[in-house]
């Protein structure tokens, strides 16, 4: 009976989840597969050499390094401090969590266009918003200098999704049980060490999970730089899918886009894995 | 110090250190809320400007008149009226799909008792983890050779995928509450499990159903990677993609991808102000609880 019931989803997940993985290994171990008629030959480890050769890889790697390791950190902490503002009964409370989620709900790539309207050089309202208050004196060109494109990429991922952060973290600071908080007070503990001690390693398992979800899609960050900045300039804020997707569908490389493609989801596991065998506790509780 | 504290704000309830950190508070409160909704309002006052306020500096922030050409424009001579359709029939698709096949196996995992569960419950969970990149050269391969490119199931089929995991968790959570008389009930007037599942379990699982939905619906009106590479005729594209390539013939048309902007957004707003509370627990369930 359970199988009746499982089949339809394992085939359909073993079809368009597992066996695409397999095929982009496979495809990435030959040449020729632009057209379906020409005949695919094998050529080793061929466009493994040809993606790490090339330095416009490298350059996309180091971008999203850059991107995903400053960005997390950043969204954790901001997430933090969102969730333990709002985590108390309030009047308003309502508007506040849509506050939280809204950013989480607007699409990536739509974002990405809002906010290079907002980023605009020469009529955006940040710059105008800046020269009032004094700190520019004229408008600054935000997405067109290389040396600031990628900081200002940043903060638009770190606006859009700190609060997704911060839901999850609520979440995990609603499960905290209030005596563990009425033990520590009578204890005498502070609120500064009431949070070093005990909200702060029972939420271990919830930031776990926060990490993951966030690593993940920082990693394979592409609707964010393609519509805020086309990933320049020059290749300023290329990130490695951004890359990957140009020189498949572009320049219709598909081994090389199947070699970059297959070295992404081997990144992305090691991550995986690095971060649960670091921060994962089996049963604390 | 806590009941020392206590003590005093009974006493005093003036003291101006509380009254300083209510300020604080619904200052933070406010601060956040400007910042979130900023984005979206600027992008609605742009687009009820007249063009020649948008495209000026120092900048006009509130426009001299509300005009709604710029939709006009938008829906008629641009063709996001299509796009929006497009991307509502895609969404709608993938929430049906995601909704039949995970309360299935939602059903199975949580109340159905077989070997390999905890397998079957790894296969399910790492396939949420595969990057989406490394699964679009052969799905796009698969999708031309089929003829599903440029298809509403071209989509569909994909991102029904990439969320099942979700809807799968959301449901076998959800199952797994429900209590065991109401199957009894049914095995016993002679149902078999699927019957169950569909007669008796499904009708009472709104809530479930509801939260799968629509954070299903919301992934697949989001997402941009699979539908740019699927959709190159500009008839099927997704409302992500009508925006993000849409261009005017001489000057970057930001009016009309203001107005184009806004609308993307009404149905998540929507959404958002009917849903908020399922969206949230959706999106955090699970969590606290493992």
């Amino acid at each position: 009976m359970a199988a009746l019931l499982l089949t339809p989803v394992l085939t359909y997940l073993f079809l368009i989840s597992y066996y695409p993985i397999i095929d982009t290994i496979w495809t990435s171990l030959h040449q020729g597969s632009v057209l379906p008629t020409q005949e695919e030959t094998f050529v080793g480890l061929e466009n493994y050499r040809s993606v790490v050769s090339s330095s416009s890889f490298w350059n996309a790697f180091i971008v999203t390094m850059i991107y995903t390791f400053v960005s997390v950190p950043i969204e954790m902490v901001i997430g933090l401090g969102l969730a333990l503002l709002v985590n108390r009964g309030f009047k308003g409370k309502y508007i506040a969590q849509a506050a939280i989620l809204f950013p989480w709900a607007l699409p990536t790539i739509i974002n990405a266009r809002i906010w290079s309207w907002l980023f605009h050089g020469e009529y955006g309202v940040i710059n105008d918003m800046l020269i009032r208050v004094g700190i520019l004196e004229s408008s600054y060109p935000f997405l067109s200098n290389p040396d600031i494109a990628l900081a200002s990429m940043l903060f638009v991922t770190i606006w859009k999704t700190s609060s997704f952060v911060a839901l999850i973290l609520l979440a995990g600071l609603a499960s905290i049980p209030e005596n563990l908080y009425e033990a520590a007070r009578i204890d005498g503990a502070s609120k500064v060490k009431q949070f070093w001690y005990v909200t702060l390693p029972l939420l271990k398992p919830v930031i776990l999970v926060a990490l993951i979800f966030r690593t993940l899609p920082a990693f394979q960050a592409f609707g964010l730089p393609y519509g805020l900045t086309g990933g320049g300039p020059g290749e300023s804020t290329t990130t490695l899918v951004l890359w990957a997707h140009q020189i498949t569908f572009t320049r219709l490389e598909f081994g090389e886009g199947a070699a970059a493609a297959t070295i992404i989801t081997v990144f992305a596991m090691v991550i995986c894995v690095v971060y649960v065998a670091t921060l994962y506790e089996p049963e604390v509780r | 110090m806590g009941t020392d504290t206590r003590e005093r704000s009974l006493f005093k309830r003036y003291d101006p250190q509380r009254i300083g950190e209510l300020v604080g508070f619904y200052g933070a409160i406010i601060l956040l809320c400007l910042v979130s909704f900023f984005p979206i309002i600027w992008i609605f006052l742009t687009s009820i400007k007249p063009s020649s306020e948008i495209v000026q500096f120092p900048v006009k922030y509130l426009p001299s008149e509300i005009i709604i050409e710029n939709y006009r424009i938008a829906l008629e001579q641009a063709p996001f009226a299509r796009y929006l359709f497009n991307s509502f029939v895609v969404a709608s698709g993938t929430a049906i799909v995601c909704v039949v096949l995970g309360s299935m196996a939602g059903y199975a995992l949580s109340r159905l008792e077989f070997r390999f569960k905890l397998h079957v419950l790894m296969i399910v969970l790492v396939s949420a983890m595969l990057p989406f990149f490394g699964r679009l050269i052969p799905l796009f391969n698969l999708a031309r050779e089929t003829g599903f490119l440029n298809s509403y199931l071209g989509l569909i089929i994909p991102y029904s995928a990439f969320q099942l995991p979700f809807a799968i968790w959301i449901f076998q959570a959800y199952f797994k509450e429900l209590p065991d008389s109401l199957e009894e009930a049914g095995l016993i007037d002679g149902l078999s499990h699927i019957g169950v599942l569909f007669r008796i379990i499904l009708p009472v699982s709104a809530p479930a159903m509801a939260t799968t939905a629509v954070i299903v619906f919301i992934y697949a009106w989001n997402e941009f990677l699979f539908a740019l590479t699927f959709m190159t005729q500009d008839s099927m594209k997704t409302i992500t993609v009508g925006i993000a390539l849409y261009q005017g013939e001489f000057t970057f048309p930001w009016a009309t991808i203001s107005a184009a902007v806004f609308m993307s957004i009404v149905p998540l707003l929507l959404l958002m102000l009917f849903f908020q509370r399922k969206i949230v627990e959706g999106l955090t369930a699970g969590v606290g609880k493992a």
